[in-house]
Protein backbone atom coordinates (compact mmCIF):
# COMPACT_ATOMS: atom_id res chain seq x y z
CA UNK A 1 0.00 0.00 0.00
CA UNK A 2 1.74 3.41 -0.73
CA UNK A 3 2.17 6.24 1.44
CA UNK A 4 0.21 9.58 1.20
CA UNK A 5 1.87 12.12 -0.57
CA UNK A 6 1.56 14.50 2.19
CA UNK A 7 1.73 12.64 6.04
CA UNK A 8 -1.09 14.14 8.44
CA UNK A 9 0.70 15.87 10.94
CA UNK A 10 -1.18 16.74 14.62
CA UNK A 11 1.14 20.02 15.25
CA UNK A 12 0.42 22.19 12.48
CA UNK A 13 1.15 26.27 12.67
CA UNK A 14 -2.06 27.54 13.26
CA UNK A 15 -2.55 31.63 11.90
CA UNK A 16 -4.16 33.93 14.42
CA UNK A 17 -7.72 34.66 12.89
CA UNK A 18 -10.44 37.21 13.23
CA UNK A 19 -12.85 34.89 14.53
CA UNK A 20 -12.12 31.12 15.04
CA UNK A 21 -8.84 31.67 15.39
CA UNK A 22 -8.71 35.11 17.39
CA UNK A 23 -6.94 35.29 20.75
CA UNK A 24 -4.53 32.20 20.56
CA UNK A 25 -2.13 33.89 22.84
CA UNK A 26 -4.65 33.02 25.46
CA UNK A 27 -4.30 28.96 24.67
CA UNK A 28 -6.98 26.81 24.91
CA UNK A 29 -7.92 26.71 28.41
CA UNK A 30 -11.67 27.00 29.21
CA UNK A 31 -11.10 29.81 31.46
CA UNK A 32 -9.49 31.81 29.04
CA UNK A 33 -12.02 30.49 26.40
CA UNK A 34 -14.86 32.47 28.71
CA UNK A 35 -13.08 34.97 29.12
CA UNK A 36 -12.87 35.83 25.63
CA UNK A 37 -16.05 34.43 24.39
CA UNK A 38 -18.49 34.55 27.77
CA UNK A 39 -20.64 32.21 29.12
CA UNK A 40 -22.42 30.20 26.58
CA UNK A 41 -25.96 31.70 26.22
CA UNK A 42 -29.10 29.43 25.86
CA UNK A 43 -30.91 29.72 22.37
CA UNK A 44 -33.88 27.84 21.41
CA UNK A 45 -33.87 25.35 18.46
CA UNK A 46 -36.17 27.65 16.06
CA UNK A 47 -33.85 30.66 16.67
CA UNK A 48 -31.16 28.95 16.04
CA UNK A 49 -32.74 27.23 12.80
CA UNK A 50 -33.45 30.70 11.29
CA UNK A 51 -30.23 32.33 12.39
CA UNK A 52 -28.44 29.03 10.86
CA UNK A 53 -30.47 29.73 7.66
CA UNK A 54 -29.78 33.53 7.11
CA UNK A 55 -26.17 33.11 7.68
CA UNK A 56 -25.96 29.79 5.00
CA UNK A 57 -24.05 28.18 7.51
CA UNK A 58 -23.15 24.81 5.69
CA UNK A 59 -21.25 21.97 6.53
CA UNK A 60 -17.24 22.34 6.74
CA UNK A 61 -16.39 18.64 6.12
CA UNK A 62 -16.54 19.03 2.44
CA UNK A 63 -19.83 18.32 0.97
CA UNK A 64 -20.81 22.21 2.46
CA UNK A 65 -24.63 20.48 3.27
CA UNK A 66 -27.24 23.50 4.92
CA UNK A 67 -26.36 22.54 8.52
CA UNK A 68 -29.88 24.17 8.81
CA UNK A 69 -31.51 21.08 7.10
CA UNK A 70 -29.51 18.63 9.17
CA UNK A 71 -31.09 20.21 12.08
CA UNK A 72 -34.28 21.07 10.94
CA UNK A 73 -34.79 17.06 10.13
CA UNK A 74 -33.10 16.22 13.73
CA UNK A 75 -34.91 18.63 15.55
CA UNK A 76 -38.53 17.27 14.61
CA UNK A 77 -37.24 13.69 16.02
CA UNK A 78 -37.22 12.05 18.96
CA UNK A 79 -33.87 11.26 21.03
CA UNK A 80 -31.47 12.76 18.71
CA UNK A 81 -27.38 11.86 18.82
CA UNK A 82 -24.97 14.25 18.27
CA UNK A 83 -21.68 13.01 16.54
CA UNK A 84 -18.56 15.61 16.26
CA UNK A 85 -16.34 13.89 13.29
CA UNK A 86 -12.82 15.38 14.51
CA UNK A 87 -11.61 12.15 12.52
CA UNK A 88 -9.94 14.07 9.66
CA UNK A 89 -9.05 11.11 7.06
CA UNK A 90 -7.62 13.48 4.76
CA UNK A 91 -3.70 13.73 6.03
CA UNK A 92 -3.13 16.87 4.19
CA UNK A 93 -5.89 18.75 6.06
CA UNK A 94 -4.88 19.86 9.70
CA UNK A 95 -8.18 22.38 10.58
CA UNK A 96 -9.58 19.74 12.65
CA UNK A 97 -6.66 19.09 14.95
CA UNK A 98 -5.95 22.86 14.93
CA UNK A 99 -9.56 23.79 16.14
CA UNK A 100 -8.92 20.89 18.71
CA UNK A 101 -5.98 21.55 19.92
CA UNK A 102 -5.87 25.46 19.85
CA UNK A 103 -9.99 26.15 20.00
CA UNK A 104 -11.35 23.10 21.43
CA UNK A 105 -14.47 24.91 23.48
CA UNK A 106 -15.58 26.48 20.65
CA UNK A 107 -16.18 23.38 18.89
CA UNK A 108 -18.02 21.74 22.62
CA UNK A 109 -19.62 24.90 22.84
CA UNK A 110 -21.65 24.68 19.44
CA UNK A 111 -22.54 20.63 20.37
CA UNK A 112 -23.42 21.76 24.24
CA UNK A 113 -25.52 24.67 22.83
CA UNK A 114 -27.21 22.36 19.78
CA UNK A 115 -27.72 19.63 22.23
CA UNK A 116 -29.08 21.74 24.87
CA UNK A 117 -31.91 23.21 22.54
CA UNK A 118 -32.78 19.67 21.46
CA UNK A 119 -32.72 18.09 24.68
CA UNK A 120 -29.76 15.23 23.28
CA UNK A 121 -28.67 13.05 26.02
CA UNK A 122 -26.01 11.25 24.06
CA UNK A 123 -22.70 12.64 22.32
CA UNK A 124 -20.08 11.14 20.42
CA UNK A 125 -16.98 12.44 19.68
CA UNK A 126 -14.81 10.41 16.86
CA UNK A 127 -10.87 11.09 17.05
CA UNK A 128 -8.35 10.41 14.67
CA UNK A 129 -6.32 7.63 14.72
CA UNK A 130 -3.04 8.98 13.78
CA UNK A 131 -3.05 12.45 15.60
CA UNK A 132 -2.12 11.60 19.23
CA UNK A 133 -2.02 15.74 20.05
CA UNK A 134 -5.62 15.54 19.03
CA UNK A 135 -6.94 13.04 21.33
CA UNK A 136 -5.15 14.61 24.23
CA UNK A 137 -6.09 17.60 23.49
CA UNK A 138 -9.74 16.96 23.43
CA UNK A 139 -9.88 14.90 25.92
CA UNK A 140 -8.29 17.46 28.42
CA UNK A 141 -11.18 19.88 26.99
CA UNK A 142 -13.48 17.59 28.02
CA UNK A 143 -12.45 16.96 31.71
CA UNK A 144 -12.09 20.40 31.95
CA UNK A 145 -16.01 21.15 31.46
CA UNK A 146 -19.20 19.82 33.67
CA UNK A 147 -20.78 16.43 32.49
CA UNK A 148 -24.33 17.54 31.00
CA UNK A 149 -24.81 14.60 29.25
CA UNK A 150 -23.40 11.28 28.02
CA UNK A 151 -20.34 11.91 26.28
CA UNK A 152 -18.61 8.72 24.51
CA UNK A 153 -15.05 9.08 22.92
CA UNK A 154 -14.08 6.55 19.73
CA UNK A 155 -10.61 6.55 18.06
CA UNK A 156 -11.29 6.43 14.29
CA UNK A 157 -9.01 4.04 12.26
CA UNK A 158 -6.06 5.65 10.38
CA UNK A 159 -7.89 5.38 6.86
CA UNK A 160 -9.21 8.05 4.04
CA UNK A 161 -12.27 6.83 4.54
CA UNK A 162 -12.76 6.29 8.13
CA UNK A 163 -13.95 10.00 8.65
CA UNK A 164 -17.25 9.59 6.33
CA UNK A 165 -20.48 10.04 8.18
CA UNK A 166 -21.42 6.41 7.72
CA UNK A 167 -18.10 4.80 8.11
CA UNK A 168 -18.19 7.39 12.14
CA UNK A 169 -21.16 5.86 12.64
CA UNK A 170 -20.35 2.11 11.95
CA UNK A 171 -17.47 2.91 14.74
CA UNK A 172 -19.61 4.32 17.33
CA UNK A 173 -21.67 0.73 16.40
CA UNK A 174 -18.82 -1.02 17.08
CA UNK A 175 -18.41 -2.31 13.58
CA UNK A 176 -15.85 -2.23 11.58
CA UNK A 177 -14.81 1.77 11.02
CA UNK A 178 -16.04 1.82 7.17
CA UNK A 179 -18.43 2.84 5.11
CA UNK A 180 -21.39 1.25 4.22
CA UNK A 181 -24.52 1.99 1.93
CA UNK A 182 -26.69 5.01 3.85
CA UNK A 183 -30.45 4.23 2.62
CA UNK A 184 -31.48 7.25 4.81
CA UNK A 185 -30.08 10.30 5.62
CA UNK A 186 -28.28 10.22 8.65
CA UNK A 187 -30.61 13.24 10.17
CA UNK A 188 -33.81 10.65 9.76
CA UNK A 189 -31.90 7.32 10.67
CA UNK A 190 -28.39 7.11 12.23
CA UNK A 191 -27.19 5.53 15.04
CA UNK A 192 -29.59 3.24 16.41
CA UNK A 193 -32.03 4.05 14.12
CA UNK A 194 -32.27 7.15 16.02
CA UNK A 195 -32.07 11.15 14.16
CA UNK A 196 -27.92 12.06 14.52
CA UNK A 197 -26.71 15.11 13.89
CA UNK A 198 -23.09 14.68 12.42
CA UNK A 199 -20.94 17.25 11.89
CA UNK A 200 -17.62 18.01 11.19
CA UNK A 201 -15.64 19.76 14.08
CA UNK A 202 -15.51 23.10 12.12
CA UNK A 203 -19.32 23.11 11.82
CA UNK A 204 -19.60 22.61 15.28
CA UNK A 205 -16.58 25.26 16.03
CA UNK A 206 -19.08 27.98 13.76
CA UNK A 207 -21.89 26.61 15.59
CA UNK A 208 -20.26 27.67 18.79
CA UNK A 209 -19.14 30.84 17.38
CA UNK A 210 -22.64 32.05 16.13
CA UNK A 211 -23.97 31.33 19.85
CA UNK A 212 -21.28 33.29 21.10
CA UNK A 213 -21.12 36.38 19.21
CA UNK A 214 -24.76 36.19 18.00
CA UNK A 215 -26.03 36.84 14.17
CA UNK A 216 -24.26 40.51 13.98
CA UNK A 217 -21.38 39.43 15.14
CA UNK A 218 -21.05 36.21 12.91
CA UNK A 219 -22.47 38.16 9.80
CA UNK A 220 -19.22 41.19 10.51
CA UNK A 221 -17.32 39.09 8.46
CA UNK A 222 -17.55 37.62 4.98
CA UNK A 223 -20.06 38.77 2.35
CA UNK A 224 -23.70 39.48 2.33
CA UNK A 225 -24.53 36.44 0.40
CA UNK A 226 -21.29 34.14 2.43
CA UNK A 227 -20.77 35.75 5.73
CA UNK A 228 -18.62 34.02 8.11
CA UNK A 229 -15.05 32.81 7.37
CA UNK A 230 -13.72 29.14 6.86
CA UNK A 231 -10.43 27.46 7.68
CA UNK A 232 -7.99 26.55 4.84
CA UNK A 233 -4.78 24.91 5.01
CA UNK A 234 -1.93 25.42 3.32
CA UNK A 235 -0.62 21.73 2.67
CA UNK A 236 3.50 21.35 3.89
CA UNK A 237 5.35 18.98 5.55
CA UNK A 238 4.40 21.38 8.93
CA UNK A 239 0.94 22.89 7.43
CA UNK A 240 -0.28 26.23 7.84
CA UNK A 241 -4.30 26.57 9.35
CA UNK A 242 -5.78 30.03 8.69
CA UNK A 243 -8.94 31.40 8.93
CA UNK A 244 -10.30 32.95 6.12
CA UNK A 245 -13.32 35.56 5.79
CA UNK A 246 -15.64 34.64 2.20
CA UNK A 247 -15.28 37.11 -0.02
CA UNK A 248 -11.25 37.42 0.51
CA UNK A 249 -9.37 37.11 -2.40
CA UNK A 250 -7.18 33.87 -3.04
CA UNK A 251 -4.37 36.50 -4.23
CA UNK A 252 -4.08 37.31 -0.55
CA UNK A 253 -4.38 34.29 0.93
CA UNK A 254 -1.53 31.80 -1.52
CA UNK A 255 1.83 31.65 -0.54
CA UNK A 256 4.06 34.06 -2.82
CA UNK A 257 6.57 30.93 -3.55
CA UNK A 258 3.40 29.25 -4.89
CA UNK A 259 3.29 31.38 -7.76
CA UNK A 260 2.85 30.52 -11.69
CA UNK A 261 2.01 26.68 -10.18
CA UNK A 262 -0.79 24.32 -10.83
CA UNK A 263 -2.48 24.00 -6.94
CA UNK A 264 -5.07 20.96 -6.20
CA UNK A 265 -7.90 22.89 -4.49
CA UNK A 266 -10.17 21.06 -2.06
CA UNK A 267 -7.31 17.92 -0.97
CA UNK A 268 -6.77 14.49 -2.37
CA UNK A 269 -10.34 14.40 -3.66
CA UNK A 270 -9.83 18.12 -4.98
CA UNK A 271 -9.53 19.26 -8.53
CA UNK A 272 -6.36 20.90 -9.98
CA UNK A 273 -6.49 24.54 -10.69
CA UNK A 274 -4.11 27.13 -12.49
CA UNK A 275 -2.89 29.77 -9.92
CA UNK A 276 -3.96 32.08 -12.36
CA UNK A 277 -7.32 30.68 -12.57
CA UNK A 278 -7.46 30.71 -8.26
CA UNK A 279 -5.55 33.89 -8.01
CA UNK A 280 -8.24 35.73 -9.70
CA UNK A 281 -11.33 34.87 -7.85
CA UNK A 282 -12.16 34.92 -4.34
CA UNK A 283 -12.56 32.30 -1.46
CA UNK A 284 -16.09 30.89 -1.85
CA UNK A 285 -18.19 28.26 -1.57
CA UNK A 286 -20.81 29.25 -3.92
CA UNK A 287 -18.20 30.45 -6.84
CA UNK A 288 -15.37 27.74 -6.56
CA UNK A 289 -18.23 25.06 -6.83
CA UNK A 290 -19.86 26.85 -9.96
CA UNK A 291 -16.02 27.02 -11.25
CA UNK A 292 -16.07 23.16 -10.73
CA UNK A 293 -13.07 23.42 -8.91
CA UNK A 294 -14.73 23.03 -4.80
CA UNK A 295 -13.22 24.28 -1.86
CA UNK A 296 -14.33 20.78 -0.36
CA UNK A 297 -12.82 21.03 3.52
CA UNK A 298 -10.42 23.36 2.23
CA UNK A 299 -7.22 22.12 1.44
CA UNK A 300 -4.89 23.61 -0.77
CA UNK A 301 -1.67 21.73 -2.22
CA UNK A 302 1.02 23.27 -4.31
CA UNK A 303 3.07 20.16 -5.26
CA UNK A 304 6.89 20.80 -6.32
CA UNK A 305 6.14 17.77 -8.67
CA UNK A 306 4.44 18.08 -12.18
CA UNK A 307 0.80 17.58 -11.41
CA UNK A 308 0.67 14.63 -13.52
CA UNK A 309 3.32 12.76 -11.42
CA UNK A 310 1.65 13.89 -8.36
CA UNK A 311 -1.69 12.77 -9.18
CA UNK A 312 -0.72 9.13 -10.37
CA UNK A 313 1.21 8.62 -6.91
CA UNK A 314 -1.91 10.28 -5.07
CA UNK A 315 -4.40 7.84 -7.11
CA UNK A 316 -2.06 5.17 -6.47
CA UNK A 317 -2.09 6.30 -2.35
CA UNK A 318 -6.09 6.14 -2.58
CA UNK A 319 -6.31 2.98 -4.47
CA UNK A 320 -4.95 1.77 -1.57
CA UNK A 321 -6.98 3.42 0.68
CA UNK A 322 -10.26 1.21 -0.50
CA UNK A 323 -11.88 -0.38 1.82
CA UNK A 324 -12.25 -2.98 -0.30
CA UNK A 325 -15.68 -3.49 -0.21
CA UNK A 326 -17.35 -2.05 -2.91
CA UNK A 327 -16.29 -4.01 -6.49
CA UNK A 328 -16.14 -1.08 -8.74
CA UNK A 329 -13.71 1.11 -6.47
CA UNK A 330 -12.11 -2.20 -5.17
CA UNK A 331 -11.10 -3.24 -8.89
CA UNK A 332 -11.58 0.56 -10.44
CA UNK A 333 -8.87 2.62 -8.14
CA UNK A 334 -6.25 0.20 -9.27
CA UNK A 335 -7.14 0.40 -12.59
CA UNK A 336 -7.15 3.83 -12.70
CA UNK A 337 -4.25 4.22 -11.27
CA UNK A 338 -2.64 2.26 -13.44
CA UNK A 339 -4.21 4.09 -16.27
CA UNK A 340 -3.59 7.55 -15.03
CA UNK A 341 0.80 5.97 -14.25
CA UNK A 342 0.67 5.19 -17.94
CA UNK A 343 -0.52 8.27 -19.41
CA UNK A 344 -3.42 6.65 -21.04
CA UNK A 345 -5.91 8.87 -20.91
CA UNK A 346 -8.63 7.22 -22.91
CA UNK A 347 -8.45 4.23 -20.54
CA UNK A 348 -8.57 6.89 -17.44
CA UNK A 349 -11.21 8.71 -18.66
CA UNK A 350 -13.58 5.31 -19.38
CA UNK A 351 -12.28 3.95 -15.79
CA UNK A 352 -13.14 7.78 -14.71
CA UNK A 353 -16.67 7.09 -15.55
CA UNK A 354 -17.09 3.72 -14.18
CA UNK A 355 -16.35 4.26 -11.05
CA UNK A 356 -18.54 7.19 -10.35
CA UNK A 357 -21.60 6.86 -7.88
CA UNK A 358 -20.93 3.01 -7.88
CA UNK A 359 -19.74 2.91 -4.16
CA UNK A 360 -21.11 3.42 -0.24
CA UNK A 361 -19.15 6.53 -0.05
CA UNK A 362 -17.97 9.02 -2.36
CA UNK A 363 -14.23 8.10 -2.83
CA UNK A 364 -14.24 6.69 -5.97
CA UNK A 365 -16.16 10.06 -7.33
CA UNK A 366 -13.90 11.74 -5.66
CA UNK A 367 -11.05 10.08 -7.02
CA UNK A 368 -12.29 10.28 -10.44
CA UNK A 369 -12.85 14.42 -9.90
CA UNK A 370 -9.54 14.42 -9.48
CA UNK A 371 -8.03 12.87 -12.54
CA UNK A 372 -10.77 14.59 -14.17
CA UNK A 373 -9.73 17.99 -13.10
CA UNK A 374 -5.96 16.72 -14.12
CA UNK A 375 -7.30 16.40 -17.85
CA UNK A 376 -9.31 20.10 -17.60
CA UNK A 377 -6.23 21.21 -16.17
CA UNK A 378 -3.68 19.98 -19.59
CA UNK A 379 -6.41 21.40 -22.01
CA UNK A 380 -6.41 24.66 -19.96
CA UNK A 381 -2.19 25.11 -20.49
CA UNK B 1 -41.46 10.30 -9.69
CA UNK B 2 -40.45 6.54 -10.76
CA UNK B 3 -39.30 3.76 -8.75
CA UNK B 4 -35.43 3.48 -9.55
CA UNK B 5 -33.19 0.49 -8.61
CA UNK B 6 -30.00 0.95 -5.90
CA UNK B 7 -27.41 -1.41 -5.39
CA UNK B 8 -25.59 -2.15 -1.91
CA UNK B 9 -22.21 -2.20 -2.94
CA UNK B 10 -20.72 -3.33 -0.02
CA UNK B 11 -23.34 -6.52 -0.67
CA UNK B 12 -22.51 -7.16 -3.97
CA UNK B 13 -20.12 -9.94 -4.95
CA UNK B 14 -20.79 -9.77 -9.18
CA UNK B 15 -23.15 -12.90 -9.37
CA UNK B 16 -25.05 -11.30 -12.24
CA UNK B 17 -28.19 -12.99 -11.42
CA UNK B 18 -30.08 -9.19 -11.90
CA UNK B 19 -28.43 -8.93 -15.38
CA UNK B 20 -29.54 -12.22 -16.03
CA UNK B 21 -33.22 -11.29 -14.97
CA UNK B 22 -32.79 -7.27 -16.11
CA UNK B 23 -30.97 -7.17 -19.43
CA UNK B 24 -33.04 -4.02 -20.00
CA UNK B 25 -31.81 -2.06 -16.73
CA UNK B 26 -28.68 -3.60 -15.67
CA UNK B 27 -25.69 -4.31 -17.45
CA UNK B 28 -22.30 -5.39 -16.17
CA UNK B 29 -18.82 -3.63 -16.02
CA UNK B 30 -15.77 -5.37 -16.65
CA UNK B 31 -15.45 -7.29 -13.41
CA UNK B 32 -18.51 -8.37 -13.42
CA UNK B 33 -20.24 -5.94 -11.15
CA UNK B 34 -23.67 -4.62 -12.33
CA UNK B 35 -24.19 -0.99 -13.72
CA UNK B 36 -27.95 -0.08 -13.33
CA UNK B 37 -29.10 2.76 -16.06
CA UNK B 38 -32.42 4.11 -16.48
CA UNK B 39 -35.61 4.42 -14.27
CA UNK B 40 -37.63 1.32 -13.84
CA UNK B 41 -40.80 2.01 -15.72
CA UNK B 42 -43.83 0.61 -15.17
CA UNK B 43 -44.12 -2.51 -17.81
CA UNK B 44 -40.32 -3.27 -15.88
CA UNK B 45 -41.66 -3.06 -13.07
CA UNK B 46 -42.58 -6.87 -12.52
CA UNK B 47 -38.94 -7.96 -13.64
CA UNK B 48 -37.20 -5.50 -11.59
CA UNK B 49 -39.24 -6.91 -7.99
CA UNK B 50 -37.85 -10.48 -9.27
CA UNK B 51 -34.24 -9.06 -9.56
CA UNK B 52 -34.20 -7.98 -6.59
CA UNK B 53 -35.90 -10.79 -4.79
CA UNK B 54 -33.47 -13.34 -6.46
CA UNK B 55 -30.19 -11.83 -5.87
CA UNK B 56 -28.44 -14.31 -3.55
CA UNK B 57 -26.58 -11.24 -1.65
CA UNK B 58 -29.64 -9.30 -1.34
CA UNK B 59 -27.86 -6.88 -2.36
CA UNK B 60 -30.28 -5.19 -4.68
CA UNK B 61 -33.31 -2.99 -3.54
CA UNK B 62 -36.24 -1.00 -5.61
CA UNK B 63 -37.08 2.75 -4.20
CA UNK B 64 -40.51 3.51 -4.62
CA UNK B 65 -41.97 6.79 -4.48
CA UNK B 66 -44.37 6.79 -1.17
CA UNK B 67 -47.93 8.37 -1.70
CA UNK B 68 -47.89 11.54 0.09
Amino acid sequence: MSAPPVAASDAPRVLEGPALLAGLGGGPGLAAHRRQHGELPGVGTDDLLAALGRLRVRGRGGAAFPFETKLRTVAGRRRPVLVVNLSEGEPASAKDCALATARPHLVLDGVDATAAALGAREVHVVLPGERPRVTSAVRAALAERPVRRRTVVHTADSRFVAGQARAALELIAGRPNLPVTSWTPEAVSGHRGRPTLLSNAETWAQVGLLVLRGERGYAALGTADEPGTTLVTLSAATPTVLEVPFGTPWRDVLPTSWAGRPVLVGGFHGSWVSWEELAAGTVSVDAMRAAGTPLGAGVLICPEEPPAAYTARLVGYLAGQSAGRCGPCRHGLPALAAAVGTGDQERTTELARLVTGRGACAHPDGTARLVRSLARLRVAS
Amino acid sequence: MTARLRVDWPACRARGLCHELLPELVDLDEWGYPIVGGEVTPDLLADARAAVRMCPRLALRLEEPRPL
